[in-house]
């Protein structure tokens, strides 16, 4: 073992213990610049180490979920994944997640790597990491401000991928059926094996396409995409009424779903090795989704449906996604969303609770949230102000998001806007009858913010203690 | 007014790459917290258009394919309809891709031009440089006072004026227009073109009014507006101004 990469990692184990005690965010990349600063080629100095090899998890909505529920599974089927979680998914944050989960020498102490890459570091980190599977969950119209436009960010991707194919002929893929631009991914060629996941069950499609909507040409011709369900967004069953070219059939598909508000859900998952049930325990069909892809990949890695099961229905909520925190008698559930599709699943979700709602809306404009905050202008929040009970607007764009609301539809004078984020958190919470639930509806940042302050307040325990103690 | 107040809004499906649509949800929301009867037609491809039947017409912005589609059916199908409205006073908001669409023709950089309907004296070239950022601009309000307004651009096409068109307001943080000569957006007699997304009106309600005003007022050239109250719109603008100012723009980067 090197030196140079036995020093990396030291000091990368150095940087997060130090991040740690700062305080700083867990999405944090320092810990991994370091690392990196010492040796540039400890990503795939550690990747190749690990035994079972690496899966990637990419996409806009869904990797930290899908992820974390494949981590689940893993553990049950008595893997050690190595796992950067909290979302730190740049090649820094992988990069520290691997030094944390080696010892000193570098070598990993698990043994099959699991990481959620951005989008556009997938490239890159499939260059590093070699893996033997990659997952892509959807591709949304998420923080245009970073990535500029969607289709060459897909061609990208596509051509991440096959260099991948070139370099190991028997990499996995597995791609959402469902969404057009990710399901075509794979085309570029070389890959024996493109696998997809989706859903097949129409009883919670609608006709027609929501207005937010994106990718919508045909890949193949460009002609305008016909979908005869949608699901949300715009995933759903498309064709080409041009050329032809359809939706693929889904390996993994949802063939019987059963929705159940902030539960969950109930699926019955047909595969390749036969019909299974799995229990869902995140709302919307989103989440469906994720656990669709964290079923398929498991399955695709030799896992075998009883494990999967058991794995899935212990799987309990990720960082700040519909984390449900007790605070001075009430009950907060946390839901991050980062873009229109994803909020709008939330509304729907939320609003199936009934009564009038108790409402935390913490919106950002860093840079991992996106600079523009335009995209709100695109979620339904009208749905959200017809179920709305009270309203407190928070964050670093509390204005745009309490004006946002008054547009929706709730009057003004019941919108309150507290820049400060634990002040915020303290009203909503003296707003909401004992007993009773606050919906906290946040942007990326901005759940970290708050999680912070519910920290202090004593609700939740750090996130990486959360972390050791499973 | 005999009928309710109008609006067109043009490709919503295609042309809203960024919460534009914000902007029509604020011009409706205004004339219904006025007891102002109002309705919003959504006119899409091929379809096509009486250009008496409506107030103000709303077009935003759109990736790089969307807009090429809309230029050719405003081409083949309404661009006579709205050349039309626009010689008679209706309003026009458009936004990014929509504002180049109407002005004499964009320059794409990898060398085609696709023509405008010429509503505008503008035209935008297609350049490796793009504009992305908070901007503020700053503009003659309808008593003579400056008033400000506040935005988000994210823009390749630099857009430049001709002789006869004058700028929606002066750029105080941001690019503007074409990055070199400190103006942003274009407007001419009822027809506004912008970079500002945000979206823009919604902060900007002093824009929305004037629109309003202006639409009743070819029906009715003593209607008023009963004023509301805005406040939260006012903060917001105030609290996006102060980030904007305390944030440079994300920069110049190439495509």
């Amino acid at each position: 073992m090197s030196l140079r990469l036995t020093a990396s990692v030291a000091a990368g184990k150095a940087a997060t213990a130090l991040s740690r005690r700062l305080g700083a965010g867990a999405g944090s990349n320092f810990p991994g610049r370091v690392v990196l600063g010492i040796e540039p080629r400890a990503l795939q100095r550690m990747a190749a180490e690990l035994p079972r090899g690496n899966v990637v998890v990419s996409g806009t909505n869904g990797k930290t979920t899908t992820s974390n529920m494949l981590a689940a599974i893993l553990r049950e089927a008595g893997l050690h994944p190595v796992h950067n979680r909290a979302g730190a998914n740049l090649l820094s944050g992988i990069t520290a997640a691997l030094a944390q989960g080696s010892d000193l020498r570098g070598r990993p102490r698990g043994d099959i790597g699991l990481f959620e890459v951005d989008e556009a570091t997938l490239p890159a980190a499939l260059e590093r990491l070699q893996p033997r599977l990659v997952v892509v969950t959807n591709l949304f119209r998420d923080q245009l401000d970073r990535y500029g436009e969607l289709e060459s960010l897909g061609r990208k991707m596509s051509r991440g991928i096959a260099e991948l194919a070139g370099r190991r002929t028997d990499a996995l893929l597995l791609l959402n059926a469902d969404d057009p631009l990710v399901a075509t991914l794979g085309e570029e060629g070389g890959l024996s094996g493109v696998s997809f996941f989706g859903i097949e069950h129409e009883g919670y499609g609608t006709r027609g396409l929501e207005h937010a909507s994106d990718s919508t040409h045909c890949r193949v011709c460009g002609a305008l995409l016909h979908y005869s369900t949608t699901f949300f967004g715009h995933m759903g069953k498309y064709a080409c009424p041009n050329c032809g070219a359809a939706r693929p059939r889904p390996d993994f598909a949802a063939s019987s779903l059963q929705m159940r508000g902030v539960e969950g859900s109930s699926v019955t998952v047909a595969s390749p090795l036969g019909s299974f049930e799995i229990e869902v325990r995140v709302p919307g069909l989103y989440n469906v989704h994720n656990a669709l892809a964290a079923a398929g990949a498991a399955a695709l890695l030799g896992i075998e449906p009883a494990i999967i099961q058991r794995g899935l229905s212990g799987f309990s909520t990720a960082f700040g996604r519909s984390e449900r925190i007790q605070a001075r008698g009430r009950e907060i559930v946390l839901v991050l969303s980062k873009n229109p599709a994803g909020f709008n699943e939330v509304i729907r979700t939320v609003s199936e609770a009934g009564g009038k709602l108790r409402l935390l809306l913490a919106l950002n404009d860093l840079i991992a949230d996106g600079r523009d905050i335009s995209w709100i202008w695109d979620v339904d929040f009208e749905n959200l102000a017809a179920v709305a009970g009270s309203v407190t607007a928070t964050g670093l764009r509390a204005w745009d998001m309490g004006l946002r609301m008054k547009y929706a539809g709730t009057p003004a004078g019941e919108i309150r806007v507290i820049e400060d984020m634990g002040e915020a958190l303290d009203q909503a919470l003296e707003d909401t009858e004992p007993q009773g639930t606050l919906f906290a509806l946040t942007t990326y940042t901005a759940t970290l913010k708050l999680r912070d302050e519910m920290l202090r307040r004593g609700f939740v325990k750090p996130f990486w203690r959360e972390e050791a103690a499973r | 007014m005999s009928r309710p107040l109008t609006i067109c809004h043009l490709y919503p499906e295609l042309m809203n790459i960024y919460g534009d649509r914000g902007n029509v949800i604020t011009l409706r929301r205004r004339c219904e917290w006025r007891g102002m009867p109002v309705e919003v037609h959504e006119v899409s491809l091929r379809q096509r258009i009486d250009p008496d039947q409506y107030d103000i017409f709303f077009l935003g912005g759109g990736q790089d394919r969307e807009q090429v589609l809309v230029c050719q059916d405003l081409l083949e199908v309404k661009g006579e309809a709205l050349r039309s409205a626009a010689a008679s006073g209706a309003c026009f908001l458009t936004v990014c891709g929509g504002y180049q669409l109407l002005g004499r023709y964009f320059l794409t950089y990898t060398g085609e031009t696709l023509p405008g309907i010429e509503i505008f004296d503008a035209w935008t070239e297609g350049a490796q440089e793009r504009f992305i950022g908070n901007m503020v601009i700053e503009v003659t309000g309808p008593s003579g006072a400056p008033l400000r307004g506040v935005g988000f651009e994210n823009h390749s096409g630099h857009t430049y004026l001709g002789e006869t068109a004058r700028p929606l307001g002066r750029v105080v943080t941001g690019y503007g227009n074409n990055g070199v000569d400190g103006m942003e957006g274009c407007r001419v007699g009822n027809a506004i073109g912008t970079y500002l997304h945000g979206s823009l009106l919604p902060k900007n309600p002093w824009l929305a009014d004037e629109l309003l005003l202006a639409a009743l007022r070819r029906h009715d050239a003593g209607a008023t507006l009963a004023p509301l109250d805005d406040f939260m719109e006012e903060h917001a603008r105030d609290a996006a101004i102060a980030r904007s100012l305390g944030h440079k723009g994300i920069g110049r980067r190439n495509r």
